[in-house]
C-alpha cells in the first residue's frame, strides 16, 4: 500500500509554510510500502496536523492524499474504517483511550473490532510485560499516568493488522529505558507484518533504523 | 463481535432517558393493540355477516317505492318509476335481481263462500315468479282457467285473526281454512264483468301484497285494462345485503322508502365501522407518536455518546458496526412489544369467539390474517425507521 502526497498544503498554515523550505508541505512525496520514515518537525510546522491529514481525520488542506492510488475523498466511510481495521494503525500524540474502560478494554476493543482478531490474547498480555504496564491492565484509562496511556495506546495499535503505522511523538511520556522497549516492540511489530511507518518528531533520534528521513 | 459489542455497551450509555424509552415502548404497544384490534374487529364483523357458517340467509327482497309526500299526493303518475331510474335501480351493484310489481288495471270484488257475509273491493298485483317465497304447485294460470290462484300477504290474516274477528264476533281462520275457502272474484272493466274462482294458494312474508300469477295479470290486464298501462310504483329487488350502507344511501339519496325494518341492520353496521375507523386511527396516531419518540430517544442516545462514537470511529468502527449495536438496543423490545401485543389481540378473539359462540354467532377463535399482516407491517415500520434514524445520526 502506497501513500502518495501531492502537492499538499494545510490552509491555516498555508502563509507561514510557504515561507519555508519543506519536504513535504507543498511537494510531491511517495511512501514505499514497508519503509520507516521519520519526519522531524519543529513545533507548529503542522506535525500533528500532518498526522491527521494522513490518517483521514482533517480535511482543511489542498492538494491530493492518495492511498492505494486512490484519494481520501473518494473513499466511502465503510471503506475508510476497512482501512483503518486492516492496513492503517495510529497512536496519537493525545493518546485517545476511553476513560470509561478498563487499559486492557481499551486494547481489546481494537483487537475484536474485526471479526477474526489479528493478534491473540496472550499476545497482547506479552507485549504488556514487554513494556512494563502488566499491573495497570485492570486499571480504568482515566486513572492511568500519561507514560501509562501512551504504552497502551501503542499496544492498542499494535493489536490490529496494518501496513502503515502512524505515529505522533509516541515516546513523548517515556523515560528512555522504555521508549527503547516500546521501539523494540514496534520494530518487531512492524517487521513481522512487512509493515513501514510514519513518525514524526520534534528532535532527532536513534530509536529505529530509519529508511528516509524527512524535514517538515 | 459479541465482544465488541459488550465494549461498545460501557462506551455508549442508551440508558438515558429510560423512562421515556419505557413510556414510549408503551405507546407502542398501546398503539399496536388498537390498530390490531380495529382490524380483527373488522374481520368478524365481516366474518358475521358474510361467513358461510352464519349464512342465515341474509339475501333480503326489497319492495322499494316513492315516498309518497303531501306534495305528491292526488297526482298518481308522481309515485311511479320513470324508465331511467328503473334502469338505474337495476345496474346498481347492490342489485342481484330485479323485477317490477304489476299492479292491475282492473276492479276486484272478493265475496266469502257461503253464509259468511264477507265482501270487500280489493286490488291485485304481480311480481315475477322468482321473487315469491310461496312454492306452490298450484301457482300457474293460463287463459281459460276459471280458477284464480292468489297469495296473500301474512300480515293480512293475522290482521284478521287477532284484530278484526276478536272485534266483530267472527270466527278466526286457519291458513289451510283460507286455502281451502273458495273465494268468488267479481273482475269487472272496460265494459265487461266476470265472475272467478279465487284459491289461495299460499301467505307471503316477504311481500305485502295480493299476488295473481303474472301471466293472469297480463292476460286481465288486456281484457278489462283501458288499455293505457299504469306506471311501474313498485318494484321488488334481491340484494346480497340488506344492511350495505350504500344501499340506504341510494334509497335516501334518491327519496325512495322500503321496509324499513330490514334496513336497520345498516345503522348497527355503520355504527360498529365507524368506531373501529376511529380506535384504527387512534393506533395510528399513537403508532406515530411512539415511532417519534423512539427517533428522539435514539438521537437522544446519539447525541449523548457523540465523543465517544466520534473517537471509535476514528478507531475504525465501522458505521455498520455502531448502527447494528444500536439496533440491537432496540430491536428487540419491538419484538417483544409485538408478540405481547398479539398475544393480548389473539386473547381477546378468543374470548369473544367463546362469547359469540353462545348466541350462535360463530367466528374464528384464532386472529385472522390481517391482524398478522399489520403486526408484520408495523413491526417493519418502526424497524425502517429506527434504521434511518440510526443511519443518519451514526453518519454525522
Amino acid at each position: 500500500m502506497e501513500i502518495q502526497l501531492s502537492q499538499l498544503m494545510p490552509i491555516p498554515l498555508r502563509d507561514k509554510l510557504s515561507q519555508r523550505k519543506s519536504d513535504i508541505w507543498n511537494e510531491e512525496v511517495t511512501f514505499r510500502p514497508g519503509t520507516f520514515v521519520k519526519i522531524k518537525a519543529p513545533s507548529g510546522s503542522g506535525k500533528t496536523t500532518l498526522i491527521h491529514y494522513l490518517y483521514n481525520i482533517r480535511f482543511d488542506y489542498t492538494g491530493q492524499i492518495r492511498v492505494d492510488n486512490k484519494p481520501w475523498p473518494d473513499h466511502s466511510k465503510n471503506e475508510i474504517a476497512g482501512i483503518r481495521q486492516q492496513h492503517i494503525s495510529i497512536i496519537f500524540q493525545d493518546l485517545r483511550l476511553f476513560g470509561q474502560l478498563s487499559a486492557s478494554e481499551n486494547i481489546e476493543l481494537k483487537r475484536v473490532m474485526i471479526p477474526q482478531p489479528y493478534c491473540s490474547a496472550d499476545k497482547v498480555k506479552e507485549m504488556a510485560a514487554r513494556l512494563n504496564v502488566t499491573h495497570v491492565l485492570q486499571q480504568s484509562g482515566k486513572t492511568l499516568s500519561y507514560g501509562e496511556r501512551q504504552r497502551i495506546a501503542i499496544i492498542r495499535a499494535l493489536s490490529q493488522p496494518f501496513k502503515w503505522l502512524l505515529m505522533d511523538e509516541p515516546f513523548s511520556h517515556l523515560d528512555a529505558e522504555n521508549a527503547r522497549l516500546a521501539a523494540e516492540l514496534i520494530a518487531e511489530e512492524c517487521k513481522s507484518r512487512q509493515a513501514g511507518f510514519i513518525l514524526t518528531d520534534l528532535d532527532d533520534d536513534q530509536h529505529f533504523a530509519y529508511d528516509v528521513k524527512l524535514q517538515l | 463481535m459479541r465482544e465488541f459489542f459488550r465494549l461498545l455497551r460501557k462506551i455508549i450509555k442508551t440508558g438515558v432517558a429510560r423512562s421515556r424509552f419505557v413510556m414510549a415502548a408503551i405507546g407502542l404497544g398501546i398503539a399496536m393493540v388498537l390498530i390490531l384490534v380495529a382490524i380483527q374487529t373488522y374481520t368478524d364483523f365481516n366474518q358475521l355477516l358474510y361467513g358461510a357458517q352464519n349464512q342465515n340467509e341474509t339475501a333480503d327482497f326489497l319492495v322499494i317505492n316513492k315516498q309518497i309526500t303531501n306534495a305528491m299526493m292526488g297526482q298518481a303518475n308522481k309515485s311511479a318509476f320513470s324508465k331511467e331510474e328503473i334502469e338505474q335501480i337495476s345496474k346498481q351493484p347492490f342489485v342481484q335481481s330485479f323485477g317490477v310489481v304489476t299492479p292491475s288495471q282492473f276492479k276486484v270484488v272478493a265475496q266469502a263462500p257461503g253464509d259468511l257475509h264477507f265482501a270487500t273491493d280489493m286490488f291485485f298485483e304481480a311480481v315475477p315468479d322468482s321473487f315469491l317465497d310461496v312454492k306452490s304447485e298450484d301457482w300457474k294460470w293460463e287463459p281459460g282457467n276459471n280458477t284464480i290462484p292468489i297469495i296473500l300477504p301474512n300480515d293480512f290474516l293475522n290482521l284478521y285473526n287477532f284484530g278484526f274477528s276478536l272485534s266483530q264476533d267472527l270466527p278466526q281462520i286457519s291458513q289451510e281454512t283460507v286455502k281451502a275457502l273458495p273465494l268468488q272474484v267479481n273482475i269487472s272493466g272496460n265494459g265487461r264483468s266476470d265472475s272467478y274462482i279465487g284459491r289461495i294458494v299460499g301467505f307471503s312474508d316477504r311481500i305485502s301484497s295480493f299476488l295473481v300469477p303474472a301471466s293472469f295479470m297480463n292476460w286481465a290486464n288486456q281484457k278489462y285494462g283501458a288499455g293505457q298501462a299504469a306506471g311501474t310504483t313498485r318494484v321488488i329487488v334481491k340484494t346480497p345485503d340488506p344492511s350495505n350502507p350504500k344501499l340506504v344511501k341510494f334509497l335516501n339519496d334518491n327519496g325512495y322508502t322500503t321496509n324499513l325494518d330490514k334496513l336497520k341492520f345498516s345503522k348497527t353496521r355503520v355504527i360498529v365501522q365507524t368506531i373501529v375507523s376511529v380506535v384504527g386511527f387512534f393506533g395510528l396516531v399513537l403508532l406515530f407518536f411512539a415511532l417519534l419518540v423512539f427517533s428522539m430517544f435514539i438521537q437522544l442516545v446519539i447525541a449523548g455518546s457523540k465523543e465517544e462514537i466520534q473517537l471509535l470511529v476514528t478507531l475504525g468502527a465501522a458505521p455498520q458496526q455502531l448502527q447494528r449495536y444500536l439496533l440491537k438496543q432496540f430491536v428487540p423490545l419491538y419484538v417483544i412489544i409485538g408478540i405481547v401485543s398479539l398475544v393480548l389481540v389473539a386473547a381477546c378473539q378468543y374470548a369473544a369467539s367463546i362469547a359469540l359462540s353462545r348466541h350462535q354467532m360463530l367466528v374464528d377463535p384464532w386472529p385472522g390474517v390481517g391482524v398478522f399482516a399489520a403486526i408484520v407491517l408495523i413491526m417493519l415500520l418502526v424497524y425502517l425507521v429506527n434504521w434511518l434514524t440510526v443511519k443518519k445520526y451514526v453518519n454525522n
